[in-house]
């Protein structure tokens, strides 16, 4: 299924500057519905009061945290099927298995290109 | 440091004499008497530390200051760089949107192929500058690791001030001979630290602590 331009995408991370950088690098792949939030708990409350196609969240951060988050996402029936991609930093890879099994669509590592953005999710949609 | 039973294990011989002819609680009171003098003594020369502890202590919460200071400006000033480069990206989108417009009207007014293929290597060296400015874009995500190091220099400074301060609680009363109210107090200070062991210290607690032990 390719990636529809008009979905509604969910950046989720507690660093206004990361926020702004994944919102960028959406914009110049095309999607321009483009949300925020600054944590988990801000996200949910936001993906329960609308329709979203796509989360992007950063794993680290107060309040809640990205994989608690990805969680609550994968057990609430009206939102499990919305692909989460996770953004985290160099030191956190073991996690990576975590969120796996958490139920994560994809997986990218800071710092990151806007051409490792891409691939990942162009292939969370085909 | 020197150990208190090895210490009276060396006295002279004529001592030895003496100490077979006391009694057990006679030998364990003056065993306890010299444990006694040698807590005294490591706490007197602990509490020597104290003013360089306490200067320590003082300047903490400015190096946070400083650090949280270092974070917020690097923040403000990649949002700077952001506006800028968005800017540029609105301007290269618009540009391009003319270019292809002209390409198109001077296709329809059969112009000089030369000239729509000057317009078309045009957009493709604007395209090239898109890509470098997305990459200025990705390349300032370093303010968002920037900023994690920051929160993690501040817990661990935190932390370090927690344990400065109860020592500034547990050798103030000592080095100053403070009476027993002081030391009630200076246990109350210590529960009070306890309580914000794990959560980011009060300033005011802080500033009551040392301004207790004449520290201002």
């Amino acid at each position: 299924m390719p990636a529809d331009p008009n979905m509604k995408i969910l950046v989720v991370d507690d660093m206004s500057t990361m926020r702004r950088i994944v919102k960028n690098i959406l914009k110049q792949l095309g999607f321009n519905n483009l949300e925020e939030a600054e944590n988990g708990q801000e996200a949910l409350t936001k993906l329960k009061a609308d329709t979203y196609g796509f989360v992007v969240s950063d794993w680290n951060m107060p309040v809640m945290m990205g994989i608690d988050m990805l969680r609550a996402i994968r057990a609430d029936e009206s939102l499990k099927k919305i692909p989460v991609l996770m953004v985290t930093a160099e030191a956190q890879k073991e996690n990576l298995m975590e969120a796996v099994q958490a139920g994560v669509s994809n997986y990218v590592v800071k710092p990151f290109t806007a051409e490792t953005m891409q691939d990942k999710i162009n292939k969370i949609f085909k | 440091m020197a150990q208190p039973r090895a210490a009276a294990q060396s006295q002279p011989a004529t001592d030895d004499l003496d100490q077979e002819e006391k009694t057990p609680d006679t030998k364990l009171y003056e065993e306890l008497g010299e444990l006694a003098r040698f807590i005294d003594t490591t706490m007197k020369t602990l509490s020597e530390f104290s003013a360089p502890v306490n200067a320590s202590t003082e300047q903490l919460p400015q190096a946070q200051t400083h650090l949280l200071n270092l974070k917020t400006q690097t923040e403000q000033g990649t949002h700077r760089v952001m506006l800028e480069v968005e800017a540029i990206q609105d301007n290269h989108a618009h540009i391009s949107t003319m270019l292809k417009e002209m390409t198109r009207a001077l296709q329809q007014a059969k112009v000089s192929p030369e000239i729509i293929q000057q317009l078309h290597t045009l957009g493709q060296t604007l395209g090239q500058d898109d890509k470098r400015l997305l990459d200025i874009m990705t390349a300032l995500s370093f303010q968002d690791l920037v900023a994690q190091s920051v929160n993690k220099l501040v817990t661990i400074l935190d932390e370090v001030e927690h344990k400065l301060l109860q020592l500034v609680v547990v050798f103030g009363p000592y080095q100053k001979q403070a009476a027993k109210t002081d030391q009630s107090k200076a246990s109350e200070m210590l529960k009070q630290l306890e309580a914000t062991k794990n959560t980011s210290m009060d300033q005011d607690l802080a500033d009551e602590i040392l301004k207790q032990f004449g520290f201002n």
